[in-house]
Formats: structure tokens, sequence, C-alpha cells
């Protein structure tokens, strides 16, 4: 009996290569990479929000927050997977759930999106990956 | 114990189990070393009902700060952000959910004075900041953001004031969650939305423009801090002050929540100006029946 405990206890030490424990590094490391990418927009003048959404995402299984934007403001997005080689994209929803269009951003492992709101009001992001597995990412947001 | 480790190896599980637990690293290192995935399926034109129905709203993100609307509004025109201060607030309340409504109130009334790039009413404000935190329990984490709004202020350096009241804004929340109060961390979002959106249909009312009023359009959040109300513990829900704001933030949500292509009245503006001074007058007051 003791030794079929001690053989399940080593299974499930391998079976779960990711502890619980772990998942907050992965998003401060997706929190830091979120950064790194606003970073390029706050030298253009953008101000950051000092707020972020961690999460993870998996295929098929796509999240989505709602932010209230203000006409007038630009906003860029910027968005993280702690795992750089993973596929992630964000896009842009009005409140009736309509595709925005805008400038976009997009390299291994992050994504941006620019959107100048014309009308006041509550948008939504989608925050997508084609990876099987759940991966933990980070978004915020910048505007001036 | 020994038996049942000779059993099995003459059963021939261990040299098996051994031979899965190899496999099964080799399967990870693979995944590890595997190639970049296809990208995500381009994005639909329309979200689903059922992409809806899982959206999210998260005081960190869903809910802007007054920063962003001030800056906003600043894109309309030259405004006299100093016409919309208001005389100072009092700070020796009883009732926690009255010290954090004001204490967000008075981060917003930062934002203005910052806006109006008035350093001593910066300065005056920073310092009820750090009173009002006081009885809250987070008079400690915001004594050095007090003294950095001081410092930025005398040397009138507004792009890192306006960082400073939004950490000081967070601050005050990661403590109230850590001081078991998160329940307050709403209010003190409420508080300072209040008194942005104040100084918004105030001016609006008095300067009416079709731009700078359709910035009034706001039913996301007017929802959301309603809803948080509508959630709160009884204990709190029957506090006198938020019994009296209540149903001003109800009607407030009714305004706001005007349709996209709309712009409201100039009377739109000033019954909600109106509505909005009257809530913070009950949220400043120490004695709200």
């Amino acid at each position: 009996m003791k030794t079929a405990l001690l053989l399940a206890g080593l299974l499930a030490l391998f079976a779960n290569p990711r502890p619980l424990h772990a998942q907050d590094n992965r998003k401060t490391e997706a929190r830091r990479l979120a950064l790194e990418l606003a970073g390029a927009f706050s030298n253009d003048g953008f101000r950051l929000r000092d707020g972020h959404w961690c999460e993870t995402v998996a295929a098929g299984r796509p999240r989505l927050v709602e932010v209230n934007l203000h006409a007038g403001n630009l906003y860029w997005f910027s968005l993280a997977s702690a795992d750089p080689s993973i596929p992630v994209t964000l896009t842009v929803y009005d409140e009736t759930g309509r595709l925005m269009e805008g400038e976009r951003l997009a390299e291994p492992g992050r994504a941006a999106a620019a959107f100048a709101p014309k009308t006041s009001g509550p948008y939504y992001l989608k925050v997508d990956t084609s990876s099987p597995e759940l991966t933990t990412f980070c978004l915020l947001y910048s505007y001036r | 114990m020994r038996c049942a480790i000779r059993r099995a190896i003459g059963r021939g599980l261990i040299p098996r189990l051994i031979l899965g637990l190899a496999a099964w690293l080799c399967l990870q290192s693979a995944r590890a070393a595997a190639p970049l995935l296809d990208p995500p399926p381009p994005a639909a034109p329309r979200l689903n009902a059922e992409e809806i129905a899982q959206i999210v709203r998260i005081d960190e993100i869903s809910i802007p700060t007054p920063g962003e609307l001030l800056a906003a509004v600043d894109k309309t025109g030259k405004l006299d952000w100093a016409a919309r201060f208001r005389a100072p607030i009092a700070t020796g309340f009883r009732s926690r959910a009255q010290m954090a409504l004001n204490l967000g109130g008075l981060v917003a009334d930062g934002y203005i004075a910052v806006q109006a790039q008035d350093a001593q009413q910066v300065k005056n404000i920073g310092r009820d900041i750090v009173a009002l935190a006081r009885p809250l329990g987070v008079h400690q984490d915001l004594i050095n953001r007090g003294k950095s709004v001081t410092d930025f202020a005398s040397e009138s350096q507004w792009e890192p004031l306006r960082e400073e009241l939004e950490a000081t804004q967070n601050e005050a929340k990661i403590a109230l969650a850590e001081n078991k109060d998160s329940k307050l961390i709403e209010l003190v979002t409420i508080g300072g939305w209040l008194r942005g959106a104040e100084a918004l249909a105030t001016h609006v009312s008095l300067q009416y423009a079709p731009q700078t009023a359709a910035l009034l359009r706001q039913p996301g959040i007017a929802h959301f801090l309603n809803e948080h109300l509508d959630a709160l513990p009884e204990k709190l829900r029957e506090d006198a002050v938020i019994r009296a704001i209540r149903p001003k933030l109800a009607r407030v949500e009714q305004i706001v929540s005007f349709g996209a292509g709309q712009i409201p009245t100039q009377q739109d503006a000033a019954e909600l100006s109106r509505l909005l001074v009257d809530a913070l007058a009950e949220i400043g007051r120490r004695d709200v029946k």
C-alpha cells in the first residue's frame, strides 16, 4: 500500500510540471514582458495606466475583458504571454460586439492594438491563442 | 514493503513504470523544442453570444482613472480647471465607507489641481489624503506618496504628479485589501469617479459644447459601480452615506447611458451636475442621516 502511495506521489510530481506556486511567477513574467512592450509607447508620450489583467488562455477558449474608453484619447493595449514562443492575438470590439479596426503589432508571444474611440463608452478586448495548452498572459494599456 | 517491491519487480511493473516515465519526459522535451505554433485564427467580425457572456469587468482595468477622463476633456479646448476646485472637505469621519469614498474624491481633486497646475492646491490635497487615510489603516503606505506629491508639486513636475496620484490611489486600494477591507476598494473608485464626473458635468452645464458633452457618456462605468454598491455586505449597504447616494447614482446611471450617437443637452448636464454635487455633499457631510 505504502509503495503504491509512493509511486502515485512520484507520478503526481512528474505529471504536474507546472505546480500552482509557479503561476504567480508566470504572471510576473507576463507582466514584465507586457510592460516592456508598453515602454515603447511611453516614449511617444503615452501614460501607462497603473493596472493590469493577468489570466490564462488556450485555443478555443479566448478571454474577454471590458474597458471603458473616452473619445478623444488614443489608446495602446499591450499584451504579452509568459512564454514568448506562444502566439497571442489581441482584438478590440465595440459594445455591440463589432470588430474595431486600428493599428496592430504582432510578434512572438506579444501583441499590441491601437485604438482611438470616436464614441465614449465600453469596449471589449479579446485575447486569443493557437496554443492548446493554458498560457498565462498579461494585458495593460496606455493612453494619450 | 520489500516483498511488495519484489512482487512488483517479478511482475515487471517497475521497469514498465520507468519506461513510461522516460517516454513522458521525452514527450515533454519534444513539446518544449517544438517549432512556433500557427498564429491564432483571424479575428471574427463580431463577438458571438457565448463570448459576450464571458466578458469580465475588473476595477484595475475596466474602470478608467480620473486622469484619463481629464486627459480627454483637455482635448476639447482650454478649460478653467481652477474654477472646478471645491472647498476643502472634512477629514474626521467615523464611517469607513465615508472615508473610502472621500479618499477617492480627494485623489480626483488632486488630478484637477494638477490640470490647473496649482502647486499649493496639490500640496493641500496631498495632506488631506494622508490625514483621511490614517484612520483607514493605510497611513504608513501613503506617507511616502504624500511626500512625493508635495515634492513634485514644489517643483511643478506635473507629469510625475499624475503618476503619483494614480499610484496613491492604487496604494490605498492595496492597503485596504491587505487590511481585509476589500469591500471598501470600489468605494474609493466610486468617490474618484463621482468627483471627476461632477467636474465635467458642471463644466458642460456652464459652458456647453457638444464635443465635451459627449464625454458624459459613461454607461459601463456607472453600471459597474452601481452593481458593486448593490453587492456590498448588508452592514455597508445600510451605512447612512451609502443609503444617501444609492438613489442618486441610479439616476446618474440613467443620464450617462444615452445612445452612442446621441449628445446630451445642456439641461441633461445641469441635472447630472446637480445630482453629483448633491452626492458629493452627502459624502462630505459628517452628520449624514
